[in-house]
């Protein structure tokens, strides 16, 4: 073995209590991170994908300004031979037309002003989550059915229960005005207290019917069986309807997730920064300890280097074997470290991770009661391999501290 | 190389508000293939002395050539250099990497000279051989007696064939036996080796094996002598 | 032998600094993670402050009084006829800073362009302004004069989505008791703006009297708003009020009505210690470190001190006094440190940049840190005590130690 890394490892263990209070700082801080970067990234993952399917989807499909003017008259003409197209080219049926307005909603008893949805009955159950979240009745069965399906709290507003008729007012897409009815067919426990609020959906061509929009929507929502699809999707629908002139012609825009729900990438950006906050705080921290063992290292073998010095034996070399023995108190800490987290991942990866209170953050934020943490190449090496980095950065100090010292009055230190 | 010779070599230390003379224009010749003793009390300047020969002190002024090379008009890495490759060194004593073998502590200095790895561990075995320690080649430092550590130190100051070595107060934390067994290798390689020995010393066993032997007071040369070896480089 | 106090302060305070190099690095490990500790817990007290403030200004109020049946079924059938005495005594507490009475109920407001359905408030503009109104938030216009006042004030983002503007006519809907649709026209006199945008797409603010006349009801209110002063602790007149309250009303404290915002704050309670915790320990490896490299390069020495008769226990206060120095000086420079940074940043943090994302959490858009001498005083009282806990078992050490073993140690 090479003499100097056989140097630099017993050296580390010439005072092995130091030299193992040093590591297990890192393997603390490396388990904590990556168990803590792990539970986030996989929390992201669950947000994304939930808030996506309850919501907005994917992507969608819209008039240009809709996104952020949603008006009534700016809808997609000709929806369903466009949607029949995508749904053909893109080889997949999870495309679903949508259309939206604000309607008076009257049972017997009360008003409400609501938010209606036109959906596809045969085609939002594979886009959205909602349908599957019926606590009572079934979901649409014809697009031109007279039926409608509403959130828990506002069917109990409504005072309206499975069966009962409600009549919908408003004003059509033309302007004219709109009026409907519809029997309650289905009431949604989402357990999001705002969707059980305000969830009304209808088939959309009894939507389109009461709205004067006949085969008009306001959205084409898509899911695709994995998020990073998006991009590529994305630019795969542009050229198609580009490439049949719907593009210019109908005014259209194709709008992603990040577009669609701006606050979800900003929610997980800033939640990544205060977390990398303490984060920072932690490796600083942990790096002065680094730091503080190699200089103690360096300091009382003062002697020892000296003689080196003596010997022709140039500083950067001693520099270079400070270095080396944190590398390797490093690499140590580094990889106990991960190991763990990864046991600590893994194990909670499979029983779900929760905490007091999670359960009502859970549902403001449309989650799991339980969060579940990813092991990733990502999640592993993130934390740790700073942690490693501001390790190696410490050791510098002390390294330096080697190059300014002088053989003999290093020989003659104590 | 390894004749050596000192010009006018001034060095002055300060020391609080006193100034502490180290050496008082010495001038020096050393042949090739010497057994020189530097003698005198302590603060005599014999170590300061060797420091400027082995270029580990800047003098203040005056030269210093060893062979053709002009020791005091060299850079840090060039004396680095030249106390690597050309200069063996031992000092007193606890001067051996602690957590190194005997024999990688003779392996540690030819590795860091360049040495293949092939060759390291038969020559270190070799030299370790000749200064009498087979046998004892994976001991640690800590495992071996004072005399023992000294002898690795030699073996490791000669393992690159050094025309000159440059001893401070070798003997200093050894019995009276064991000194005069490294006086008598110091002697061996010496006459065998033809290596230049210049030692630092207050010790009057020491002075007997050297040729010439220098005195020293205050930073000057008060007495240079050659005399008789009181001690024969037989075996014993 | 035993020293007195101050000649072992200052023994302590010199060993301290025959490293110096050790002891600044370590202190500066302990003052970054006390400065971070206290400045996390300002950042994070003053987003939950920031979210309860949106929250109890959404609600509005600490407290609301509500006829029993309003919460779920927010009609004008269910609404406070008159207050008991005993409830309008409650109600003049001095710890009760403002009240407003106010018809709340949902209506459809509709332009010449759009329609949205929103929720009409009836109030009087002198006890809404101490309550759910502020007059700074008046981005145009006026707000509400009287109770008669037939003008409407609406949030920005609501006129925006009706394509309408100040000076116009709206028109709202709602029902009345009888189930018939009650309709008015109101000429927009104000424009507001809010911390969100929801909150500016949601409330309307009308004249009392004016919306109890085509609501067709009496001189009945739908809640009554109540803010005292600060929301951790709402004080007596809470149990007071639910006391003298008959049993058709009910009142409920913000943590009841918003369960959330309840949550976020007994989170948050929860965070100040896991947080100290966590950066202790990382913390206290480094500490324990130094204190026992302290120790040991000092056997010889303190074999010494012990053959020459110190008794054990005055070795271990010695450096036990090291330590609680050590860390009183890093306690300090950390909450000074702390109080420097947080102060420049009392006029507020600007989160526009996340202006989306802080309105998902229902945060304002301006963070406000605030520095709470209770959790500086709770981080600090952590550090110190693990902090002493973990020199403990190096002094103690030392002072076990064997005079004769000591002295001949190398």
């Amino acid at each position: 073995m090479n003499v100097t890394l056989t140097m630099a490892w017993r050296n580390l263990w010439r005072n092995g209590r130091r030299t193992w209070l040093t590591i297990a700082a890192m393997i603390f801080t490396n388990v904590l991170l990556v168990f803590l970067i792990s539970l986030q990234l996989g929390m992201y993952d669950t947000m994304i994908e939930n808030s996506l399917r309850a919501f907005s989807g994917q992507m969608q499909v819209q008039r240009e300004g809709y996104l952020d003017e949603p008006r009534m008259r700016e809808t997609i003409a000709g929806s369903s031979a466009i949607t029949a197209m995508l749904r053909e080219q893109l080889g997949i049926e999870s495309i679903t037309q949508r259309a939206q307005g604000f309607a008076l909603a009257s049972s017997q008893e009360r008003s409400f002003g609501i938010q209606l949805i036109g959906v596809e009955p045969a085609y939002e159950p594979l886009v959205s989550s909602l349908p599957g979240l019926l606590g009572e009745g079934r979901w649409l069965s014809d697009s031109n059915a007279e039926e409608i399906v509403l959130g828990r709290v506002l069917a109990r507003n409504l005072q309206v229960q499975l069966g009962d008729e409600i009549t919908l007012l408003g004003s059509g897409a033309d302007g004219s005005f709109a009026a409907g009815l519809a029997t309650v067919v289905g009431i949604l426990d989402t357990g999001l207290p705002d969707a059980d609020r305000s969830i009304a959906q209808l088939p959309l061509g009894t939507f389109q019917s009461i709205f004067s929009m006949p085969d008009q929507a306001h959205a084409l929502v898509f899911e695709f069986p994995d998020l990073n699809q998006v991009p590529a999707r994305k630019s795969q629908v542009e050229t198609l309807l580009s490439k049949k002139q719907l593009l210019a012609q109908f005014q259209l825009a194709v709008h992603d997730w990040d577009a669609l729900q701006p606050g979800l990438r900003q929610a997980i950006m800033s939640d990544m920064v205060s977390a990398w906050f303490m984060y920072g705080i932690l490796i600083i921290v942990v790096s002065l300890s680094v730091m503080n063992t190699q200089l103690m290292s360096v300091l009382e073998r003062t002697r020892e280097f000296g003689i080196m010095l003596a010997l022709g034996i140039k500083p950067g070399r001693l520099g270079r074997l400070v270095l080396l023995e944190t590398l390797i108190m490093s690499l140590l800490g580094m990889f106990i470290g991960i190991f763990i987290g990864y046991l600590l991942v893994a194990w909670f990866a499979h029983t779900g991770f929760t905490f007091a209170g999670m359960a009502e953050a859970a549902a403001k934020y449309n989650m799991d009661e339980y969060m579940y943490p990813q092991a990733s190449l990502l999640s592993l090496f993130w934390g740790p391999g700073t942690v490693f980095i501001g390790g190696m950065l410490a050791a510098i100090y002390p390294a330096l501290k080697l190059q300014r010292m002088h053989p003999i009055e290093a020989m003659r230190a104590v | 190389m390894a004749s050596v010779s000192c010009k006018d070599l001034c060095k002055t230390f300060s020391q609080g508000d006193t100034t502490i003379t180290g050496l008082d224009k010495v001038s020096l010749e050393i042949e090739r293939g010497s057994f020189l003793c530097l003698s005198g009390p302590s603060g005599s300047g014999k170590t300061t002395l060797l420091n400027a020969i082995g270029g580990l002190d800047q003098p203040d002024s005056g030269s210093i050539s060893i062979g053709e090379l002009r020791v005091d008009q060299m850079s840090k890495t060039e004396l680095a250099e030249m106390r690597l490759h050309s200069i063996g060194f031992v000092f007193q004593a606890y001067n051996l990497i602690p957590v190194l073998s005997a024999l990688e502590n003779v392996e540690f200095v030819m590795q860091v000279q360049g040495v293949p790895a092939g060759q390291r561990r038969d020559k270190a075995m070799a030299i370790l051989a000749e200064v009498g320690l087979a046998g004892m080649e994976q001991r640690l430092p800590a495992q071996l007696s004072g005399g023992q550590q000294q002898r690795v130190a030699v073996a490791r100051a000669i393992v690159s064939e050094p025309a000159l070595v440059l001893a401070d107060e070798p003997t200093a934390n050894l019995d009276s036996k064991t000194s005069a067994q490294l006086m008598d290798l110091f002697i061996e390689l010496n006459q065998t080796r033809n290596i230049t020995f210049i030692i630092a010393t207050h010790d009057t066993r020491v002075m007997a094996y050297c040729r010439r032997l220098i005195r020293m007071v205050d930073g000057q040369i008060v007495g240079d002598d050659l005399q008789e070896p009181a001690a024969a480089a037989e075996p014993s | 032998m035993s020293l007195p106090l101050s000649a072992i302060t200052t023994l302590a305070w010199r060993n301290l600094w025959r490293n110096h190099r050790r002891t600044l690095i370590i202190l500066a490990a302990i003052v970054i993670g006390v400065w971070a500790m206290i400045f996390m817990n300002a950042m994070m007290r003053g987003m939950i402050d920031g979210m309860v403030d949106t929250g109890i200004t959404m609600l509005p109020g600490h407290a609301q009084v509500h006829h029993r049946d309003y919460l779920d079924d927010p009609s004008v059938v269910n609404s406070i006829a008159a207050l008991s005495p005993a409830a309008q005594q409650a109600l003049e507490n001095p710890d009760i800073e403002a009240w407003s009475a106010r018809v709340r109920v949902p209506a459809i407001i509709s332009s010449e362009r759009d329609n949205r359905g929103v929720i009409l408030l009836g109030v009087d503009p002198a006890q809404e302004l101490g309550v759910g109104f502020d007059s700074t938030d008046l981005l145009s216009g006026r707000f509400l004069e009287s109770v008669d006042d037939t003008g409407l004030v609406v949030g920005a983002s609501l006129l925006e989505k009706l394509e309408t503007v100040s000076g116009r006519r709206v028109v709202l809907m709602s029902q009345d008791p009888d189930n018939e649709v009650a309709e008015r026209g109101f000429r927009i006199v104000g424009v507001y703006e809010a911390d969100t945008d929801a909150q500016e797409e949601r409330f309307v603010y009308a004249g009392r009297a004016v919306v109890q006349a085509m609501l067709k009801m009496g001189p009945e209110v739908s809640e009554i708003a109540i803010v005292g002063n600060g929301y951790r602790d709402l004080g007596a007149w809470l149990p007071e009020l639910r006391a003298a309250l008959t049993a058709d009303y009910q009142v409920k404290d913000w943590r009841e009505l918003d369960g959330y915002l309840e949550m976020a704050v007994n989170i948050q309670d929860g965070f100040v210690v896991i947080l100290a915790v966590i950066i202790f320990v990382v913390l206290s490896f480094g500490l324990v470190n130094t204190m026992v490299m302290a120790v040991f390069e000092r056997i010889r020495e303190i074999g010494l001190m012990l053959a020459l008769g110190m008794r054990p226990a005055t070795i271990l206060s010695q450096i036990l006094l090291e330590g609680l120095i050590l860390l009183s000086i890093g306690l300090l420079l950390g909450n000074g440190l702390a109080v420097l940074s947080i102060l420049p940043l009392q006029s507020g943090i600007d989160l526009s940049g996340i202006a989306d994302a802080a309105e998902m959490a229902g945060m304002a858009t301006t963070l406000y840190p605030v520095l709470h001498i209770n959790d500086m005083l709770l981080s600090s009282v952590v550090v110190l005590v693990l902090g002493l806990l973990s020199t403990l078992l190096p002094a103690w050490r030392a002072s076990r130690f064997d005079p004769i073993t000591a002295l001949n140690k190398n």
